[in-house]
């Protein structure tokens, strides 16, 4: 069985619509439009003891809203999931004691506090034996080298540490489920790769198994064999990193090194130029072409080097999420918008 | 050293040790701005004493608020007391967990209540301590002391201090602020519908200052319409009239009357429990989390 299990997992928000100016402001008083924003539209998904899922999906694609929903924060319109057998907004204490929730842009440490005040908290709540408690906070804080910061008041901490004090505290009841929202936004590249690092020991360590949303694929590439990209609440892709490009782009982008400077001039005929710098050329073929594509150039043109690559994963992804809007749109008809008055 | 440390079931969260951690935690943080503190302290007690000193100047006037009521300058100031004793309670550990309240469901942060093996409500309703309001309780207490010893040495009819009175009292007390405490966590549940309940303080205000006096001043056309709403509907007048006449009005709990009045307070307390339990479930259905 797996750890994770969601079915046809739907969560739908009403949102009141706010019109310009004045006179609208007070009519809305009395009569307020409404929209229904779908959220997260029947997701499905399993997740095995041990894996490392990223979730990879635009601003509102519904990454968070799924995290949350799997935290039991909030309840669903329709669907099931079940996460180590519980059903995550039951928020049964079974359940509770065994996974964390970590929000890269929300922080549960008291502000005005050293954090090892809230670790004593949490250490109470979550009933861990001292001992046990003290060797878990001497090795996580350890590792992510924030020990001698432990008595100062968590609003004197940088963005930084403060990250790796909710690190801290999250793992200190030390969850077998973690759910990662974002943890290294804000923060610079030292702090993120030291944040990876640790995660990715972590992990390897205790197999447990998480889920993280994040914007920087540099995360993603780092910790995760499995990405599951998300945009309009539904899942669009579930499998490798590298799989993204196989499934997504059916282009290569070739680099040519010419003898002379005059040869990328007549390029156009190959394939899309990205670039001109002469004697070096970049222009995009099909898949299926550039064997051909690449004995013609030869043919033709004296060569120094030549380098053919996969277009960068942003890239693709941002194509996939703008496909992805595109055919929406195309999909819905004309009311988008189905104002529900009240 | 704590009393709820059964190692027995692993999974009952320890609520009292919680509890005193968040009350020393509060003490930390309230330390670390002394000055605050002392300006806090201070405040309270002086609005206290100006209340205090208003009252006199009213017996300098009168003998007794209405007549035949029983509520003579030291019966009142019993009264007065115990309304100290309530309202710093209170002022001290709910009222800045239900602002807190509403303000972590404006902003997302009741998530992280809801993630803990604890019990949300009461997390969310003691987490904080106000350790300056309670500086109104030793007041209160120093009063109502000195207004029994006056009442029991007085030379014309003295009180006789019942066993009986001695018991209820703090039983009543408790009452009153559990009353309280379930009308402030119902207030504060619905700011999950309303998304912002800023009006939360006023509203507390214009409500519990029906119950700072006695209820026999609702009289008449205007005042037992008022009585009979806040006794039956919204039960604030029970909060300190109860305990304060088991006190300083003897002659009552033995009638028929004072014994309703207490059956009605204990069932009261019972149903403003059950039904700011309710509340607060219901609300929680509707929480939306704010993005993040």
């Amino acid at each position: 069985m797996s750890i994770i299990e969601i079915e046809n997992l739907t969560k739908t928000y009403r949102v009141y619509q706010k019109q310009e100016g004045l006179v609208a402001s007070l009519r809305g008083l009395f009569r307020r439009q409404h929209r229904e924003v779908e959220a997260v539209r029947g997701i499905n998904l399993a997740v095995e003891e041990g894996e490392f899922v990223a979730f990879l999906g635009p601003n509102g694609a519904g990454k968070t809203t799924t995290l949350k929903l799997l935290s039991g924060v909030i309840n669903p319109v329709s669907g099931t999931a079940r996460v180590m057998g519980h059903i995550p907004w039951k928020r049964e204490n079974a359940y509770r004691r065994r996974f964390a929730l970590v929000m890269g842009q929300k922080n549960q440490l008291w502000w005005d506090l050293p954090a090892q005040e809230s670790f004593r908290l949490h250490q109470q709540i979550y009933r861990i034996d001292p001992a046990q408690f003290e060797r878990t906070r001497d090795e996580l804080t350890d590792l992510l080298k924030v020990r001698d910061l432990l008595r100062q008041p968590v609003r004197e901490l940088s963005l930084g540490e403060r990250m790796k004090m909710e690190l801290t505290a999250a793992l200190l009841h030390s969850p077998d489920v973690l759910f990662l929202d974002e943890p290294t936004i804000g923060l610079d590249v030292v702090a993120q790769h030291n944040i990876q690092k640790f995660l990715k020991h972590y992990q390897a360590e205790r197999n447990i198994t998480i889920l993280l949303t994040s914007h920087y694929m540099k995360d993603v590439a780092a910790l995760c064999k499995r990405v599951v990209i998300i945009t309009q609440g539904r899942i669009e892709y579930d499998g490798s990193l590298s799989g993204i490009i196989d499934s997504f782009s059916g282009h290569k982008i070739i680099t040519l090194q010419f003898a002379q400077d005059d040869a990328i001039d007549n390029m156009d005929r190959f394939g899309d130029v990205l670039e001109r710098e002469p004697p070096r050329a970049k222009i995009r073929v099909p898949r299926a072409a550039v064997a051909k594509t690449l004995a013609a150039i030869l043919a033709e043109h004296m060569i120094e080097d030549v380098a053919v690559e996969d277009p960068p994963l942003e890239e693709v992804i941002a194509d996939l999420y703008a496909s992805v809007d595109d055919a929406q749109a195309a999909r819905e008809r004309p009311p988008a918008e189905d104002p529900v008055s009240q | 050293m704590s009393p709820t440390s059964h190692p027995a079931n692993p999974e009952r969260p320890q609520y009292l040790r919680v509890f005193l951690t968040f009350a020393r935690n509060s003490l930390v943080r309230d330390m670390t701005f002394r000055v605050n503190f002392l300006i806090e302290s201070v405040a309270a007690l002086s609005w206290m004493i100006a209340n205090l000193g208003f009252y006199l100047l009213i017996f300098t006037f009168t003998d007794s608020i209405g007549e035949r009521t029983g509520w003579g300058q030291y019966e009142f100031f019993v009264f007065l007391a115990t309304t100290m004793l309530v309202n710093s309670v209170v002022q001290a550990f709910f009222m800045p967990n239900a602002q807190e309240f509403s303000e972590l469901i404006r902003t997302g942060g009741l998530d992280f209540a809801l993630l803990k093996p604890i019990d949300t409500q009461f997390l969310i309703s003691l987490q904080r301590v106000n350790w300056s309001s309670l500086i109104n309780f030793v007041a209160g207490a120093i009063l109502l002391a000195f207004s029994v010893y006056q009442l029991v040495t007085r030379a014309d009819n003295p009180l006789h201090l019942t066993p009986a009175a001695i018991i209820l009292y703090p039983l009543f007390v408790a009452c009153g602020i559990a009353i309280l405490y379930s009308l402030m966590v119902s207030l504060a549940a619905t700011s999950i519908w309303l998304g912002r309940n800023q009006s939360l303080y006023d509203f507390w205000f214009y409500i519990t200052n029906f119950s700072r006096y006695p209820m026999e001043i609702y009289n008449g056309t205007f005042g037992l319409p008022l009585r009979w709403f806040f006794t039956f509907i919204v039960p604030v007048l029970i909060v300190v009239n109860v305990p304060a006449r088991v006190l300083a009005q003897p002659l009552r709990p033995d009638t028929s009357l004072g014994i309703a009045m207490g059956l009605f307070g204990i069932g009261a307390t019972m149903f403003c429990l059950a039904a700011s339990r309710f509340v607060f479930r219901r609300s929680l259905l509707s929480y939306r989390s704010a993005s993040s």
